[in-house]
């Protein structure tokens, strides 16, 4: 051979061509009816209006999956390896298109060949990098999973290990990485052995691993060997394209698709229910009653295990593991629409009960399951692809609720919710109490103007131990002369952790009260100390016509500080403090920046704990938790984020921002004896120390 | 069973309580309103017992502040016929009440009568005993637990010290319930505008209320204190034989 190229089907009779071919084809057809059925799966959910800007979102998606970055993040080691056999994957893919389409096209039609000359060096040594680059890849990932980190075992917290059987989930790991491997080692040999049979011509060295390996084979025949190697590469390569949508190598396309449909606001803001399910009954009944977005979650999911690892609840020892939650709504919609997965799984645990209809909420999710979730958001942030969990959980929850299948608790806070506006349960006209204890009076902003209006909220209102903390910020105002008031009895409780619990109805009452109360006075903008009111009243009022603006007070107070308005006479240099980022501040509206602005104005020793900003660790109070019992949770996550931030060496403050977390953590100090380490503060006592 | 719930509102403690100045009675206009709980455990049993056995649930109210939302909400958990007795003005005493209650009831085809065992304005748990003399019915008090037995109904009643009876008991029969076999449920805030929506809300008329007996409110008044505490202080021994000395002298 003295031209620079190599030849396809080397020495291979037309049978031998054409057998090929069709296997190929074969293979290539389970692969398009796989995605098919996914497609008709997808087809059969429910709406999500989710087509708008596709542009945008195709862009935005590329970008992800080209850079891997969600993989990469607070994971470098697995980021890198998922990089490494991605980069890998696709340039040998592309590669293996150029063959096909010189050979069975372009030399075809115009007797042309591309691969040939400098062409063929460039694209013989850009592949063999990209070979290498693979299976180092696949080697680390495969060390990963023999080392057994916490996230990639398969144990639940919702069963017992008779309950349940994961074996061919780890089945479809081993698989998929040998599968790839396989391809890759033998199409190194495969290029060894035919560069040794072809007597090692120079322009090889351009494939410097084939070059190599083909010394290591060389004295074999060659001629054979390659034969017999063509035909096990090609049909491990065939037996892989039939099997990715039928495995976790869907992950592959579909997960390009579900990051292109998720949307940035999708937990913060969640879908309202539409009159015409508000007439039938609210929630998810069946199947069906997904959205195709969210039928697409469950597919998505690679059993990577960030999102339970980083659940609260499953962390506490509750019932619940997003993970879980997920991947047995796969096997439910797999079962329910006959999509096929090679190593699937069955839901028949022994805990499904026989009924003739079966309810996705209760049945196929345990009502305990559903309603362990603090709505935290960790799981949706810690997802690399795109997996909206939180939306199925309160689609689901909304179903319970319809059927009145909740705690005695949380059905008591509910009903004084609707009897009162709060879920103390005591009178509306209670609600501005703490203000008798003021030497002045906060304005009324129902019968004065004012710049700002302060939305208060339940826990700073009625809890007798946040009232104080109420009390301070009312002075702070007072004293850097803001411009503010309140609603007095005309408050409401903004509704965000109703929503949670799937109380739509009652939610849009107390939405549609508070926005008639804000319309009625007069105010420039809104401030509160609460981030859950701070959520719901930034991202979803707007749904139901409110217009105005929020801030949280630690943004309004920094702001104050550049206007000169808020100034400090002391440095708190004496304390070490850690900041706990209070879930729906920092994960779900991005203001991590604000408290630490102030801590940094203090002049405290600020350390950060090794959980903290957006990867905050919930305080186990969310999406009505708070009114639920947490005494059967091996430990409360309250008392776990305690001990967290007594890792830090000598810290004696942990600062909060919000009154639920106030009266979390001031417990949990005490809960896990840890009062005399450690003390719990608003970060306004720190201001008024300061002043 | 045809099982037919009383409900009454009565006022929600809370808020302050005023009383009015007549002295006789509370200052309604600025009291808010709520289901007698009792009510609410009354109407859990009856859905109870008709998921159980079948039948229909008929819950029906006077008149008042918020009954249609109370009305609602009881179709919304699940009563067939939700019904308004029109005509009694005020806060009738529990006399009347009874003779309303009575009145509809005698057009009204039933098995049972769940009333709520008490009630804040009711201690004493006099509507359902009185419901049932007009009805010239039969009564059983602080009901637990009630299931269909035969062509009668089997009852649990408690008794102090946590001693329950069991009767066996032939219907029509009024029954006063203490609480129900489960927490009453929620009911979300969605399906009762559904109910609203899909529910008619039948009316009847109270008819003839006077009473020819029954006692009469004199004065109502906060409790008045005598300011005749006594703190005691010491160490055990010597606040124990104080203590003896002051019930020694008092008795």
């Amino acid at each position: 051979m003295s031209e620079v190229t190599r030849e396809i089907f080397r020495n291979f009779p037309i049978w031998m061509q054409i057998a090929f071919y069709v296997v190929g084809l074969t293979t290539s057809a389970f692969f398009v009816f796989g995605f098919w059925l996914r497609y008709k799966k997808y087809s059969k959910g429910s709406p999500a209006g989710r087509f708008n800007n596709i542009s945008a979102r195709f862009f935005k998606a590329l970008g992800v999956m080209a850079s891997n970055k969600t993989i990469y993040k607070r994971d470098t080691y697995a980021g890198t390896a998922h990089w490494l056999i991605f980069w890998g994957f696709i340039v040998l893919f592309i590669g293996t298109v150029i063959v096909a389409v010189d050979h069975d096209f372009i030399e075809l039609v115009f007797d042309y060949r591309l691969l040939q000359g400098t062409f063929y060096k460039w694209f013989s040594l850009f592949m063999d990098v990209a070979g290498v680059l693979f299976i180092i890849g696949l080697l680390m990932m495969m060390f990963r999973r023999s080392s057994k980190p916490k996230q990639l075992d398969y144990a639940r917290p919702d069963r017992t290990p008779e309950e349940y059987d994961r074996s061919g989930y780890k089945k479809d790991d081993k698989t998929f990485l040998w599968l790839l491997l396989t391809i890759a080692v033998t199409g190194f040999l495969l290029e060894g052995l035919r560069i040794a049979a072809d007597g090692f011509p120079s322009f090889e060295v351009w494939s410097p691993v084939g070059y190599i390996v083909g010394h290591l084979v060389d004295g074999l025949p060659t001629n054979t060997l390659h034969m017999y190697t063509w035909w096990f590469h090609g049909i491990i390569v065939l037996i892989f394209i039939a099997y990715i949508p039928y495995s976790k190598a869907m992950h592959m396309l579909i997960d390009f698709t579900n990051l292109m449909f998720t949307e940035d606001n999708a937990v913060q803001r969640l879908p309202l229910v539409t009159e015409e399910k508000m007439k039938k009954g609210m929630g998810y009944i069946q199947l069906e009653d997904f959205t195709w977005k969210e039928l697409m979650d469950f597919d998505s999911c690679t059993k990577c295990g960030r999102c339970h690892v980083a659940c609260p609840a499953n962390a506490s020892g509750a019932p619940l593991s997003p993970r879980d939650l997920i991947l047995d709504l796969r096997t439910y919609s797999n079962q329910e629409f006959s999509t096929k997965e090679w190593f699937g799984q069955s839901l028949t645990n022994g805990s499904k009960k026989k009924k003739d209809k079966v309810v996705v909420a209760g049945d196929v999710i345990k009502t305990e399951t559903l309603w362990a979730c603090t709505t935290c958001m960790a799981c949706v942030e810690a997802c690399p692809v795109g997996i909206e969990h939180l939306t199925s959980i309160i689609q689901m929850r909304r179903t319970l609720v319809e059927e009145g299948d909740m705690e005695d608790s949380l059905q008591d806070a509910l009903a004084n919710l609707g009897d009162y506006g709060n879920s103390f349960g005591q009178s509306e006209r209670m609600r501005a109490k703490w203000t008798k204890s003021l030497d002045f009076k906060i304005k009324d902003a129902r019968k004065e103007e004012v710049e700002y209006l302060w939305f208060v909220g339940d826990f700073a209102s009625y809890d007798a131990g946040v009232q104080r903390m109420t009390v301070k910020v009312a002075e702070i105002f007072n004293m850097i002369g803001l411009d503010y008031g309140i609603l007095y009895e005309g408050e409401k409780n903004s509704g965000n952790d109703v929503r949670r619990i799937g109380e739509e109805g009652l939610f849009e009452m107390l939405v549609e009260d508070n926005i008639a109360t804000f319309d009625d006075a007069s105010f420039k903008e809104i401030v509160t100390t609460d981030p859950h009111s701070y959520n719901t009243i930034k991202n979803e009022y707007p749904d139901f016509g409110s217009t105005y603006t929020i801030h949280h007070y630690t943004a309004l107070l920094c702001q104050l500080i550049d206007q000169g308005k808020l100034t400090f006479s002391k440095k708190l240099s004496h304390y070490k403090v850690t900041y706990h980022d209070p879930c729906y501040l920092g994960r779900y509206n991005g203001e991590t920046s604000a408290p630490r602005k102030l801590l940094e104005k203090l002049g405290v020793q600020f350390v950060e704990m090794r959980r903290c900003k957006e990867n905050s660790f919930c305080c186990g109070a969310g999406g009505g938790r708070i009114w639920m019992d947490d005494s059967k949770l091996d430990k409360r996550p309250s008392e776990m984020r305690i001990e967290e931030a007594l890792e830090i060496e000598g810290v004696n403050l942990f600062i909060v921002a919000c009154p639920k977390d106030y009266t979390m953590y001031s417990d949990a100090v005490k809960t896990s004896g840890n009062e005399e380490r450690i003390a719990v503060k608003d970060i306004i006592e720190l201001i008024e120390e300061a002043l | 069973m045809n099982i037919i719930v009383p409900i009454k509102q009565v006022p929600d403690l809370v808020e302050e309580l005023e009383v009015d100045s007549s002295g006789k009675s509370l200052d309604r206009e600025w009291l808010k309103f709520k289901v007698n709980e009792f009510d609410d455990h009354a109407l859990e049993e009856a859905l109870l017992l008709k998921e159980d056995t079948g039948g229909t649930v008929t819950a029906i109210a006077l008149d008042g502040d918020d009954i249609d939302k109370a009305l609602f909400a009881a179709a919304a958990k699940g009563a067939d016929r939700v019904v308004k007795i029109t005509g009694v003005d005020g806060a009738p005493t529990n006399h009347q009440a009874a003779k309303a209650f009575a009145n509809a009831l005698s057009s009204l085809d039933y098995d049972l009568v769940f009333t709520g065992v008490q009630s804040v304005e009711d201690r004493d748990g006099q509507l359902g005993v009185l419901l049932a003399h007009y009805l010239n019915l039969p009564h059983i008090s602080v009901v637990t637990g009630v299931s269909v037995s035969g062509s009668g109904v089997n009852v649990q009643k408690e008794y102090g010290g946590g001693v329950i009876a069991e009767f066996e008991a032939a219907t029509p029969i009024v029954l006063g319930i203490q609480a129900a076999r489960e927490t009453p449920r929620y009911v979300p805030v969605a399906k009762v505008r559904r109910a609203m929506r899909s529910t008619e809300m039948e009316e009847m008329t109270a008819g003839d209320i006077s009473v020819g007996a029954g006692a009469e409110i004199q004065r109502m008044f906060k409790p008045e204190s005598s300011g005749s505490a006594e703190m005691l202080s010491g160490s055990a021994e010597e606040i124990a034989s104080t203590l003896a000395d002051i019930i020694k002298n008092k008795m």
